[in-house]
């Protein structure tokens, strides 16, 4: 819903992703905030910002194949896991730089993630989550048995660098992680708007149907299967070089779920969604963190460490909440609130 | 061979379990065609139930055992009342995510309350073994394969012979039907739960005295599910078959892999055993096949 007055008067106008000045303003302005954060924010800060950048790279892969492909995946710390190691056993047994490393360990884990997604031609729907929970637990068990990935213990890569310029803080290593960020997000709006994306719609509403309009169902289900995986390696990648760590409880079950858990928050099919979802969820970790030595002053029985399990019921609590009141998530709410601020002093634009 | 039959006896003893958890899932999808993950979790929290009015109440066995039902069909109560019956007129997936949700919500609380620790049961059932010529039979795990598979008798002869029964399989064929014929399809939603509520604690105690409450207890549910997929999501007689099969293969995979592979090999045979069938049969091996339309 466009403001009153505004109109697409060419086609590069109609097709843009950015549309008045204004638009402008506030992405470069947000791009330039981004930027300068580190300047003046606290190492807490960034460390938190950094860790949602990542998570957003991954959320924003899964948003790709369940949000809009309709293919459920369990998967992804899986593919994180081989994106980390992968890029891992590049930079420290052979020697390669990060910076070839990195899109590497990405196709490497879209690679695995074809392997991975491949029963979705044959079973769809819960069958499929069965399938992608398996394929994440074979994985992660080839993984810890292999020689070459360290066995249990893990691998700690080293940070990247340019020169003689090491990317060893948590502040250098931010701006790695929120360039990725960005360019992986320009990649997937565009991406979904595109014919690619419109496919992929047309196969979440209905495969039978899409097939029938002269989709090529295998072709694509795994190319989502690929683009998601390959968001899942980078993002490992990143994960591993940045902790200068990776061992497998790094990438749980319970990750997978977390994933899940944001996009159902951020609403199914949307990108900002992602972004949504990753905030709140991470925003409600903290909270819950922060608040939980209050809780327990006020509850002993509680016990101390009880903050990672108080934010996983914080966590179920509003998944529930969100499913039975508003499952499509909070992208939907921010479509009628701007709808509804664009509209002001009328009240037609709400859905 | 001593080798051999020590692993299969082991295996169908624990498959016995598994299928009874596999019955529970397998009796809320026919009825009301949800997939439940959330069934590890009623599972783990009947243990913790009984380990909670027996060792930190000190009550008998019988009146904890009593309390520890009457709890948990008071969760499967809540569960459908509160989180699945809003749903219904949703497509099925959003319940499946939300049975999932709950799983994420009760693993909190069940993490808060180990915290980190293991809880074990003082020995009620019988100790020792049996040794028939080198391939050992541990007693315990007898008695449990026994129950759970008296349990799946009942079951099953309730399924057949009695009103409840009836309505249930009236409910599992048509809705529509079965609420024009006079059942509340409602109500039956609820027994179910409360039922397969029911039967996942006992089969959680009865998991809780092989392995003792800790923390991946509430993942024995996905063997359920695994349980469920293998032998049809319709059908309880596959549940049975499919747990003995399971519990055998996880055993003797693991008896002969994990010395030369290095560990492991009982959760991973279980999924790679799980992949072959979702690529092979989807539908289980007694499940039914859907033909879909446009």
């Amino acid at each position: 819903m466009r403001a009153s007055g505004i109109f697409d008067k060419t086609y590069q106008k109609d097709i843009a992703i950015v549309r008045s000045w204004q638009h402008w303003m506030l992405l470069l302005g947000t791009i330039a905030f981004l930027f300068t954060i580190p300047l003046f924010a606290s190492y807490y800060f960034i460390n938190l910002l950094s860790n949602i950048f990542v998570t957003v790279i991954v959320v924003l892969g899964l948003q790709i194949v369940t949000g809009y492909a309709g293919q459920i995946s369990f998967g992804q710390p899986a593919f994180m896991a081989v994106g980390a190691f992968c890029s891992a056993v590049l930079t420290l047994k052979f020697g390669f730089s990060f910076w070839l490393a990195l899109p590497l360990s990405g196709i490497a884990a879209g690679v695995v993630g074809i392997i991975g997604g491949a029963p979705s031609l044959r079973i769809k729907g819960f069958y499929l989550a069965m399938a992608t929970i398996a394929i994440f637990y074979v994985t992660m068990w080839v993984i810890t048995h292999l020689k070459i990935t360290g066995l249990a213990q893990g691998l700690s890569p080293p940070p990247p660098k340019i020169g003689n310029f090491v990317f060893d803080t948590d502040e250098r290593m931010y701006y790695i992680i929120m360039i990725a960020t960005l360019i992986l997000t320009f990649f997937a709006r565009n991406l979904v708007r595109s014919r690619m994306g419109r496919i992929f719609v047309a196969i979440r509403d209905n495969d039978l149907a899409a097939e029938v309009m002269g989709i090529n169902l295998y072709y694509y289900k795994l190319l989502a299967f690929f683009i998601s995986c390959f968001y899942a390696g980078i993002a490992g990648s990143l994960l591993g070089h940045w902790y200068m760590l990776v061992n497998a409880e790094q990438f749980t079950l319970l990750h997978a779920l977390t994933y899940i858990g944001m996009i159902i928050i951020g609403g199914l099919g949307s990108i900002p969604g992602a972004y949504f979802g990753v905030i709140f969820l991470k925003l409600l970790d903290e909270l819950m963190l922060f608040s939980s030595p209050f809780l327990v002053d006020m509850f002993p029985w509680l016990g101390m460490g009880s903050a990672a399990s108080l934010s996983l019921m914080a966590f179920g609590l509003v998944l529930i909440l969100f499913l039975i009141y508003e499952p499509r998530g909070l992208a939907r709410r921010w479509e009628i609130f701007k709808t509804s601020y664009r509209l002001y002093p009328f009240r037609y634009g709400e859905q | 061979m001593t080798d051999f039959l020590q692993f299969s006896v082991i295996g169908l003893l624990t498959g016995g379990l598994y299928s009874l958890i596999g019955v529970t899932i397998v009796i809320v999808f026919k009825a009301s065609k949800v997939v439940s993950i959330a069934h590890g979790q009623l599972l783990a929290f009947g243990a913790l139930f009984f380990w909670i009015f027996m060792v930190g109440l000190g009550y008998p066995l019988w009146l904890s055992f009593l309390l520890t039902l009457i709890l948990a069909s008071l969760m499967g109560f809540f569960i459908e009342r509160f989180t699945m019956r809003p749903l219904i007129g949703q497509p099925l997936f959003s319940s499946f995510l939300m049975t999932f949700a709950l799983f994420i919500f009760l693993d909190g609380a069940f993490q808060l309350y180990l915290a980190g620790q293991t809880r074990a049961y003082p020995h009620f059932l019988p100790q020792g073994q049996w040794d028939f010529g080198g391939v050992i039979v541990p007693k315990g795990q007898v008695v449990n394969f026994l129950i759970s598979f008296f349990l799946f008798l009942i079951l099953a002869l309730s399924f057949k012979h009695t009103r409840v029964g009836l309505k249930m399989r009236a409910t599992a064929e048509d809705h529509r039907l079965a609420q024009s014929a006079g059942v509340s399809v409602r109500n039956i939603f609820t027994y179910v739960w409360i039922i397969s509520a029911i039967l996942a604690s006992i089969s959680g105690i009865a998991m809780a005295t092989v392995t003792d409450i800790h923390y991946p207890l509430p993942y024995f549910g996905i063997k359920g599910l695994i349980v469920a997929l293998f032998g049809g999501m319709e059908s309880i007689g596959g549940a049975l078959l499919a747990g003995l099969i399971l519990g055998l293969l996880e055993n003797i995979s693991a008896g002969y892999l994990d010395p030369i592979l290095g560990g492991g090999i009982k959760d991973v045979a279980a999924y790679v055993m799980l992949l072959l069938i979702l690529l092979i049969k989807p539908y289980g091996l007694f499940g039914l096949a859907r033909i879909e339309r446009l």
